[in-house]
């Protein structure tokens, strides 16, 4: 007869193996402050790849970058962004927000790879932004489907959120998929940000089951 | 209480430990004596030895029973580094150490606990062979009958029964003059037993103070007191290359050799490391100097080595090197009590060293936490290394951010602009590499200009946001129309 510790632990791998999301702990996803967001998923996820498609033009993917460094800037914590194409404006984006922020202005696509790979492997984050929105659909289908899955297990070993933009449905190892699914006007230049970030339209296009922990 | 580290070979193990390669241990090597005409064998490996060759053999004999015999000189910065290596091990031990003969260093052991003292001596052996060296500890009563343990085991032997372990020694292991040894060996006398079970008194009869001083060293009655050493205030390796070095992989062999022995003499003396100046000399006969400042002090070999690896993977010399030196500024070591809310980095070495990698890829010049510049001109900013600790967040801005967020295009892209009739004037059609569109809506203009009291640096320009196809900026400058970005 196993003894009363036993019994315990080997129920609680029971229920880690059977529930593994209520597993996680607490604080395993990163709430974003965009309620469509936040109330469908409860956050991004930690230790998880997420994707956001932004596969309409101007539907808000930089503002959703936007609002995900006012976040993580309040917790306070660490971000990096890698910039694919070089086109992060930080002129756009308030001082305060950028003070935590590590960001790799890369010249093409093949250096935002590898140093995504760098940066997932580093504790010292706790939010990765890896914009690939403005590249070429081409370009990003070449990007052979086992760099996601290196990415995902280096991300796997460590409690950053890992946040992938694109244009389209791009990453097969993508714990969550989001999408963007409205278009601005014009009229959006002359309302306040946090409140454009709270009326994002953003739909859950998959959910899988976190790992054990 | 004595304890003696022993290198047996010493030149021939310290030439070896600068040897890269993953079969160093089993390599057929030996040590030829330069000074000797023809030069003759004066060591070699126990692969070697297996094979046939054996010492006083010339190279052309040597070669003749091993082919591949990796035949060796003597160099006097690698025994340097090895000898610093062995110091430095057993300083780790206790502080009364003296460098006895090259390969060897005797300690007094009294101040380290009896129970200590063959756990610290087995510690300081394994030490040893990280750092390339494989050494035989002994420890007795003296630092004679330490240095017969050592030399007469293969690992470590600590004497508690002096005259047993002594009487089957050899004669020559208490270093008999040659005239004398031979005199001995007609007498019929082979062992130390043999030699001390004659009379003292009469022995010195016969063969005088040399048999009486040879008499009590075969008694292992010989003491003496150390000459200590003080450890080196520097810490700096040294070593120039038997070969020119082409590739990354033997050069970061040889770091981490000086490393690992840097970070042993750090320790000792209680200090850490906060830079590393590594310098290379090179084929051409110039130097590359590179001073890298750690983020944080520490003594720690593999952080140290890392952040080595991680500045060479990147850095292309003109000609191959063929000199290395590695010298490391010390400091105290911080002691810090992390906090609960603590904002700092969890690992600042791996920060820096991911820093370092990224750079790498990307350039130095275009990774940093972006500052922007005080002023009004587009797209001026700066980027600055990283903050180590992020200042708390403040409230929310009263005023917060308005709009969509630009993604900028870097550079502008040119278009052309068809404007309404005056004397509105504003952006009616806009002409892009890709085709034309019409402007839905513009709101605008912004005009703004700086720098005019320096020329060459004036600037001048007026903002449209335009809602096309999407939703861009439009500029006009001095120099035409530009999209400068879309807003996302």
């Amino acid at each position: 007869m196993p003894s009363v510790p036993a019994q315990l632990s080997s129920l609680r791998q029971l229920l880690a193996a059977r529930f593994p999301q209520a597993a996680r702990p607490a604080d395993a996803r990163l709430l974003t402050g965009i309620p469509s967001v936040d109330e469908a998923t409860g956050g991004l996820p930690r230790s998880a790849l997420t994707e956001l498609v932004s596969a309409t033009p101007h539907a808000g993917a930089q503002l959703f970058l936007a609002q995900l460094l006012a976040v993580s800037r309040a917790l306070p914590s660490r971000a990096a962004l890698i910039d694919a194409s070089d086109q992060f404006d930080p002129g756009s984006i308030p001082d305060e927000h950028l003070e935590h922020l590590l960001w790799i202005r890369c010249r093409s696509l093949q250096d935002a790879l590898p140093a995504a790979d760098i940066l997932a492997r580093d504790a010292n984050f706790d939010l990765i932004l890896l914009d690939l929105a403005a590249e070429s659909r081409t370009a990003l289908r070449r990007i052979p489907a086992h760099s996601w899955y290196r990415l995902q297990r280096a991300v796997e070993q460590t409690h950053l959120a890992f946040l992938i933009l694109t244009p389209v449905a791009l990453v097969p190892s993508a714990q969550l998929r989001l999408e963007l699914v409205r278009a601005h006007d014009l009229s959006a230049q002359n309302q306040p940000r946090p409140q454009l970030a709270g009326a994002l339209q953003v739909t859950p296009q998959r959910q899988r089951l976190a790992a054990s922990a | 209480m004595y304890a003696v580290l022993h290198l047996a070979d010493f030149a021939l193990q310290a030439v070896l430990r600068t040897t890269d390669g993953a079969n160093r241990d089993n390599l057929p090597a030996a040590l030829l004596d330069p000074t000797q005409r023809p030069p003759v064998i004066v060591a070699c490996t126990a692969a070697a030895r297996q094979e046939g060759v054996a010492c006083g053999q010339t190279s052309s004999q040597a070669l003749a029973r091993s082919p591949q015999l990796r035949l060796l000189v003597p160099r006097p910065d690698a025994e340097q580094e090895a000898g610093a290596a062995l110091l430095a091990t057993a300083f780790a031990i206790c502080p009364a150490v003296e460098a006895t003969a090259p390969g060897v260093c005797t300690l007094q052991i009294d101040g380290v606990s009896p129970e200590r003292r063959e756990p610290a001596l087995s510690e300081a052996l394994a030490r040893l062979v990280v750092l390339g060296l494989h050494a035989t500890g002994g420890a007795g009563p003296t630092p004679l009958l330490a240095l017969y343990a050592a030399r007469h085991t293969d690992a470590l032997l600590i004497l508690r029964e002096e005259r047993a372990f002594l009487a089957p020694l050899p004669l020559a292991a208490a270093d008999p003059e040659p005239a004398m040894a031979s005199l001995l060996a007609r007498w019929g006398l082979r062992t130390l037993g043999d030699l001390t079970a004659l009379p003292k008194a009469a022995l010195a009869q016969r063969l005088g103070p040399p048999g009486v001083a040879l008499w009590e060293r075969a008694a292992g009655e010989t003491s003496r007191p150390l000459q200590l050493v003080v450890p080196p205030p520097v810490f700096t390796a040294a070593l120039t290359c038997e070969f020119a070095l082409e590739t990354l992989e033997p050069l970061l062999f040889l770091l981490r050799r000086f490393v690992d022995r840097l970070a042993l003499e750090l320790a000792t003396a209680a200090l850490a490391a906060a830079e590393l100046q590594l310098t290379l000399a090179l084929a051409d006969e110039t130097t590359l100097a590179h001073t890298l400042r750690l983020p944080e002090p520490s003594t720690d070999a593999d952080t140290l080595f890392r952040t080595l690896h991680t500045h060479l993977e990147s850095l292309r010399t003109a000609s191959a090197i063929v000199g290395i030196q590695l010298s490391i500024t010390p400091t105290r070591g911080t002691l810090r009590q992390h906090g609960l809310f603590d904002r700092a980095l969890r690992d600042p070495h791996l920060f820096t060293e991911t820093l370092a990698r990224i750079a790498a890829v990307v350039g130095a010049d275009r990774v940093g936490t972006p500052l922007r510049r005080d002023t009004h001109r587009a797209d001026a900013f700066a980027l600055a290394p990283p903050a180590t600790e992020i200042p708390p967040a403040l409230p929310p801005a009263v005023h917060p951010a308005q709009g969509l967020v630009l993604r900028r295009y870097r550079p502008p892209r040119p278009v052309q602009v068809e404007l309404s009739a005056p004397p509105a004037a504003r952006p009616a059609w806009v002409r892009t590499e890709g085709g034309g569109s019409v402007v839905h809506v513009a709101h605008g203009p912004w005009r703004s200009s700086g720098d005019w009291w320096q020329n060459d640096r004036l600037w001048q320009r007026e903002e449209w946001d335009v809602e096309l196809d999407g939703l861009y900026r439009l500029v006009r400058t001095p120099q035409g129309w530009f999209l400068e970005g879309e807003y996302d």
